[in-house]
């Protein structure tokens, strides 16, 4: 068995463009080595990209600093929570790609991994939980 | 941190140009490539071609530039056409539905011949 198995891994990043990259390759490398197959893990990776990019673009400038990673590793899962301190956005929206491009994320999000919720809480703010089974290709 | 995306240009041909998007397209480095485009249109070209063929990776910011581009593309009259998407990248327009929006083609020859995949 894994030796990461059952196991929870937290990475806090600037809430700036260029620290999503580093969001992304932790969750592609995390996830390849808890043996995800590769198509896997680039859904793994795109997902998380895309939710980092959708707290840095949707939130306001003076609305929080970072973005917080948690990755939640279960024998048969990795679950992953993205978390601002922002004000949310409306996830039922259909999304505008010319002028939403958080839409058009949140479609990528749902389109590439099993479960997804999406927590918008003015007090908390948003929270995008997304699970990934390794049983489901 | 080191920017992960090369961006080439060159022209082909008098009315022709192709951009070149080399690495990883993401939110840290869609407004340079819509800069480079748009450059590019102000040299006034009638077809632009952007080279997927050595992109590794796209996100949403990435797609809505191009997107932005199509927009500019159908308000000036220019021809805006994708080439040479590897699996990875491709896959994302899949999802998007943005394949059926861009024309694909298979590479930068067949773009500039104006045929899609």
């Amino acid at each position: 068995m894994n030796t990461l198995a059952a196991s929870q891994i937290e990475l806090r990043i600037p809430r700036r463009p260029e620290f999503v990259k580093l969001a992304r390759c932790t969750a592609w490398t995390l996830a390849a080595q808890l043996e995800f197959v590769v198509s896997q893990a680039d859904d793994i990776r795109l997902a998380v990209g895309e939710a980092c990019t959708n707290a840095v673009e949707h939130v306001p400038a003076d609305a929080c600093e970072a973005i917080l990673i948690r990755f939640l590793v279960a024998p048969e899962s990795l679950t992953i929570e993205v978390v601002d301190d922002g004000p949310g956005f409306d996830a039922s929206a259909p999304p505008d790609v010319e002028d939403d491009i958080g839409g058009l994320g949140l479609v990528i999000i749902r389109s590439v991994m099993d479960d997804v919720d999406v927590v918008c809480d003015p007090k908390t703010g948003t929270c995008v939980r997304m699970t990934k089974y390794r049983d489901r290709q | 941190m080191t920017n992960s995306l090369q961006i080439g240009s060159r022209r082909a041909g008098d009315d022709s140009a192709v951009l070149s998007l080399q690495g990883e397209v993401d939110v840290a480095n869609s407004e340079q490539v819509k800069n480079a485009a748009l450059s590019l249109l102000a040299s006034g070209v009638k077809r632009l071609v952007v080279d997927l063929s050595r992109t590794e990776y796209i996100d949403s910011a990435g797609l809505g530039i191009l997107v932005g581009l199509l927009k500019r593309a159908s308000e000036s009259g220019f021809t805006l056409l994708m080439a040479g998407a590897q699996p990875r990248v491709a896959r994302v327009f899949e999802i998007t539905g943005l394949n059926r929006v861009f024309v694909m083609c298979a590479d930068v020859t067949s773009a500039l011949q104006g045929v899609a995949s």
